[in-house]
């Protein structure tokens, strides 16, 4: 376990920086955790992207596919690279407060 | 006077001797403590200060008690060889930090011992008494669970995955305006299967897009298996050969199935080494048909003339990884750089390469183990090193869990560099023929959506009427046919009748109860194949459940369980049988 801070933002993640409470989220954590992704600034494209993974591990308590939240979002892949450049697994779902994915990534 | 031992211990040791062979026994006995692996290992040159990190001093912990139990010399002298037995659980998960939290099985400690003493390969069967007794990292427990129970490592189910491929080739489609360009599912008589790592299809299927359209300008007869995809394999990371074994099989039989010729593995260390090298030993089978790496593939492809590229379109200054797996377990180092030499224009050797490289500090299933990230992190100081050493802007690597565990050391070190596969570059510079006629993409029709349970007959059984109601409506609703059994007694006749495709378990029942119906039902042929998910308020039971002497359950539900969690796993259940 591990303690994150910026600004007046103090979380609590684990070693690889995903948050532990996913209760704890609000906007400004997502903010305050975009900047570790290379992330400054949240766009609406962003926050479109970001509230379908909450809302998706809130039902499901997993991650979607990639092909899910693209289909969802309507955006291209490519275009979720450009939002989120370390990519859905590491930088969307670290932003969306989703606990780390399980598996090699 | 004699210290009581727990029950794991006792389960580790009495497995200890079912493990030991004359390859173990002789590393075991072998080392002289010289010294050559210290400086070998990447913990060891970035931690000079600590000496448990030291592959002498590792293998130590194991060696110790291998003499004080196996060895006739520690047998009766242990205080004079460093005998040493172990009693508790503590003791264990102490065990357990060392050879998941400290080593990443990279094996570079192996190549370096002048007395060949191969530290990786009985780390590795450590980890696996360990994992024997339930002692393991919370993540390699879950995907191992996923890689058991879905057939992949990442909990991907069967439709989701057609899915994605569907969309790939949509895509090919479009972006070479040829209605031919497509993914082939489970087409017999291949010349090629093309198997995947689940990062591919969940998070990035860039690089499935990118093999698809490699496959589809050679010409290939080719086709990607609906089933027994996944060509990783976690047995290789938690020592566990059963599972290593249970995973090998289910991809060997579907190319079998398929009358492929050719088993194509996409670029993965561990997977490679899983499938091409270890897989048929653990899975028991011999295998008819041949099994290749895609880089391979890729050079045959070039050199044979069946595809065309133009390097030009990879400028950028470019270095290779070398995966462990890939390099040093199995030999495949020349090829990459054969492959790299014809598409790109500027790539530089990483020193030292080839079987020497360091690992990328990810290896082993490092990268599911959050709790050593800090330590792993620190140790990838040599291969940050290396890396900045090249002057390269890409590093690219035929594996995917050393494009993340490099991502996150040029993350962690500021490096600035990209992490790129052969299969990319291959792709970008493949020249595509011009095409003559452009061919109209006709209107997709909407489908009507059947209810996902249709034509499958499941049996309920719970004593509480008010959850049968809830679970048979739920089941119902999408489609289902449901049987309800209020008890054990009424549950077996049903089944013994009705032969349900599945059957949701209560274990407190009145009468006979729900472990007694598992048994019975499990042991009599008519009623052995019938699918079991345990749906129970009391999960301390499921060491008794799957303690039986007959297969485990399908499935194991802790009330209370909601509808999603119903429906995801009775889909689970049957959509993988």
């Amino acid at each position: 376990m591990a303690q994150f801070a910026w600004e007046e933002i103090s979380i609590e993640v684990d070693e690889d920086g995903f948050m532990q409470e996913p209760d704890e989220w609000s906007e400004r954590v997502a903010l305050a955790l975009a900047s570790t992704e290379g992330v400054s600034e949240l766009t609406d494209e962003h926050w479109k992207l970001v509230n379908y993974l909450r809302e998706y591990y809130q039902k499901f308590g997993i991650a979607p596919m990639i092909r899910k939240l693209c289909k969802e979002t309507g955006f291209p892949l490519k275009k979720v690279y450009e939002l989120f450049p370390s990519g859905p697994a590491k930088g969307a779902c670290k932003v969306a407060g989703l606990a780390k994915p399980t598996g090699c990534v | 006077m004699s210290k009581h031992r727990s029950y794991k211990a006792e389960k580790f040791l009495e497995r200890l001797g079912q493990k030991l062979n004359r390859q173990m026994v002789g590393s075991l006995v072998a080392c002289v403590h010289c010294g050559m692996c210290t400086e070998a290992c990447h913990y060891v040159l970035a931690n000079p200060d600590d000496p448990t990190y030291a592959p002498a001093y590792k293998a130590d912990r194991l060696r110790k008690i291998f003499k004080r139990h196996f060895d006739w010399t520690g047998r009766i002298f242990p205080w004079w060889v460093g005998g040493k037995s172990i009693f508790t659980d503590e003791e264990l998960e102490e065990l357990k930090d060392i050879v998941f939290g400290k080593c990443t099985n990279c094996r570079r400690c192996s190549i370096n011992c002048p007395m060949g003493v191969d530290f990786a390969t009985y780390n590795r069967m450590t980890r696996g008494l360990l994992v024997s007794v339930g002692i393991m990292p919370e993540g390699v427990a879950v995907v191992s669970k996923d890689q058991w129970e879905i057939g992949n490592q990442m909990g991907v189910l069967k439709e989701d995955y057609i899915d994605t491929l569907e969309w790939m080739s949509d895509e090919l489609q479009l972006e070479l305006e040829d209605d031919t360009a497509i993914i082939p599912i489970d087409k017999m008589n291949c010349e090629v299967v093309y198997s995947i790592n689940p990062r591919e299809v969940k998070y990035d299927p860039r690089t499935i897009a990118d093999a698809a359209k490699i496959f589809h300008n050679a010409g290939e007869n080719w086709t990607m298996p609906s089933e027994g995809w996944d060509m990783t394999n976690f047995g290789l990371f938690s020592g566990d050969d059963a599972l290593g074994g249970a995973v090998a099989r289910r991809l060997y039989e579907k190319v079998s199935e398929l009358k492929g010729r050719k088993l194509v593995i996409s670029e993965c260390g561990h997977g490679y080494r899983s499938t091409r090298c270890e897989g048929p030993n653990w899975a028991g089978m011999d295998i008819d048909f041949e099994m290749e790496s895609s880089v391979i593939t890729m050079l045959r492809y070039i050199r044979e003339g069946r595809i065309k590229v133009d390097k030009t379109r990879n400028t950028t200054p470019v270095t290779f990884h070398d995966s462990c797996n890939n390099a040093r377990s199995c030999g495949l180092f020349e090829e990459p750089r054969e492959l790299l030499e014809l598409v790109v224009t500027d790539w530089r050797e990483m020193y030292p390469n080839r079987a020497e490289n360091y690992c990328c500090t990810g290896g082993g299933g490092a990268m599911s183990m959050s709790e050593y990230t800090p330590n792993r992190l620190k140790s990838a100081k040599v291969k940050a090193d290396q890396l900045t050493a090249t002057g390269a802007e890409i590093v690219v690597t035929s594996c995917h869990n050393c494009v993340d565990g490099l991502t996150d050391v040029i993350r962690h070190y500021k490096l600035g560099m990209e992490v790129s596969q052969l299969v990319n570059l291959v792709a970008n510079a493949l020249i595509i023929p011009e095409k003559k006629v452009i061919v109209e993409v006709p209107a997709v029709e909407e489908v009507v959506k059947e209810p996902v349970l249709k034509g499958y007959k499941i049996l309920v059984v719970d004593d509480e009427p008010d959850i049968l109601t809830f679970f048979s409506s739920v089941l119902e609703d999408n489609g289902a046919e449901v049987l309800e059994a209020l008890d054990g007694d009424t549950a077996v006749e049903l089944a013994l009748k009705e032969k349900p495709d599945l059957m949701t378990l209560d274990l407190n029942m009145p009468g006979k109860d729900g472990g007694k119906v598992f048994e019975e039902l499990r042991n009599n042929p008519a009623t052995a194949g019938i699918k079991v998910c345990i749906i129970t308020g009391r999960p301390e039971l499921r060491r008794l459940i799957y303690d039986r002497p007959v297969t485990p359950p399908e499935g194991y539900l802790d009330k209370p369980v909601d509808e999603d969690t119903l429906m995801l796993n009775v889909r689970k259940i049957l959509e993988l049988a």
